[in-house]
């Protein structure tokens, strides 16, 4: 006889007695928290976009200095135009956040269940990595325009010998590069612990289509 | 509205909680996390019920989000850490009494099912469940030939592991 059948036989035969739960056992359990890898995902969803904004938005009100820095930058096409894009682009993020929450449904099949959640956890990838292109984009930007409209600035970068400017160079790659590896860790770190089992059934199923 | 979706619903899953019981059965090793995914599978079951119109039969619907809650959105609770594990307690006792070797080869084959991964242990599930291929596919969303394959392997990995 097969391994399986035995197995099955025994499945079916009540030997494996559970303790059996009650209507009055049920009805709390309804209204517990749940502890589901797609609310944690949701929790962090949410935090990476407040601490974003909040990024974004707390300089502006923390610093009068910036503030006028910020208001002034304004007057510039450039950055009046990014600053609207950056916001659309928040909204759209906003928008298909929710759309791919939405989507997740626990009456799927098991592949196209674990698809919906990858691809919500995709979103989120795409909303940080726009981020950090903005910030990327703008950290020249900004020491563009500082040459351009601050004179001490300006006259400092024209007196620096080139061995200067290649350190301050050098300072700003570096300061990029940690920045970014301690962002990457920190994702890895999150999303790794969290996806590892998912990704590691999802695999198994897809290995089955090839 | 709300009182009577949850009196149907409290008294379906009543009826047929030996499914999510056998779910958690195959998924955890010990009472703690029986439990733990039991109440899991009850809250998915419970937020998805809104939505179950009754076109198929509770008890199928009930395998999908089981088996998806255990596959998929399980978060595996600390608590189960330090936890003695079911299978040597249940079986001690039984090993004690007589030697059968059946009750052997059952203790075997529970544990060989246990060092399973979670997709073959959906196969299995659905296997001694007496699903057909057709359901087996529907649920896990791989093809009818592809899932007869699996199976076949999960077979022979069933008897590796027990004939090493």
């Amino acid at each position: 006889m097969d391994e399986l059948d035995l197995l099955k036989k025994d499945w079916n035969s009540g030997s494996t007695e559970f303790k059996s739960y009650s209507d009055s056992d049920i009805y709390p359990m309804l209204h517990k928290k749940s502890s589901s890898i797609v609310k944690t995902l949701f929790y962090i969803s949410i935090a990476e976009l407040v601490f974003w904004l909040l990024a974004s938005i707390l300089p502006y009100f923390l610093s009068s200095n910036f503030r006028e820095k910020l208001e002034t930058s304004y007057e510039n096409p450039l950055f009046l135009g990014l600053s609207i894009f950056s916001y659309v682009v928040i909204l759209i993020f906003i928008y298909l956040l929710f759309r791919s929450y939405k989507s997740i449904s626990t009456t799927d099949n098991a592949k196209r269940l674990m698809e919906s959640i990858l691809k919500t956890r995709k979103v989120i990838k795409y909303y940080v990595a726009f981020n950090l292109f903005m910030i990327f984009i703008s950290i020249p930007l900004s020491l563009y325009f500082e040459y351009n409209e601050n004179p001490e600035f300006h006259q400092q970068i024209v007196e620096f010998s080139t061995n200067q400017m290649l350190v301050l160079y050098g300072f700003v790659v570096v300061v990029a590069g940690v920045f970014l590896v301690l962002l990457w860790l920190f994702y890895r770190l999150i999303y790794g612990v969290l996806l590892k089992r998912l990704n590691r059934n999802y695999d198994e199923l897809k290995k089955l289509e090839v | 509205m709300n009182k009577e979706l949850e009196h149907s619903f409290v008294e379906q899953l009543q009826k047929h909680q030996n499914i999510v019981h056998k779910v958690c059965r195959l998924y955890t090793n010990n009472a703690d996390a029986h439990n733990d995914l039991f109440q899991e599978i009850t809250i998915q079951l419970w937020r998805a019920y809104p939505k179950f119109r009754g076109d198929s039969k509770f008890s199928t619907w009930m395998y999908r989000v089981g088996l998806n809650t255990a596959i998929t959105l399980y978060r595996k609770s600390k608590r189960r850490i330090n936890t003695q594990e079911f299978d040597t307690v249940e079986f001690k006792i039984k090993a004690e009494e007589y030697d059968d070797t059946e009750e052997q080869q059952l203790k075997l084959l529970y544990q060989a099912v246990h060092q399973l991964n979670d997709i073959e242990k959906a196969l299995v599930f659905l296997y001694l469940e007496d699903k057909d291929y057709r359901e087996i596919s529907a649920t896990l969303g791989i093809s009818e030939v592809n899932a007869r394959v699996k199976m076949n392997r999960v077979k022979k990995k069933l008897k590796t592991i027990l004939n090493p």
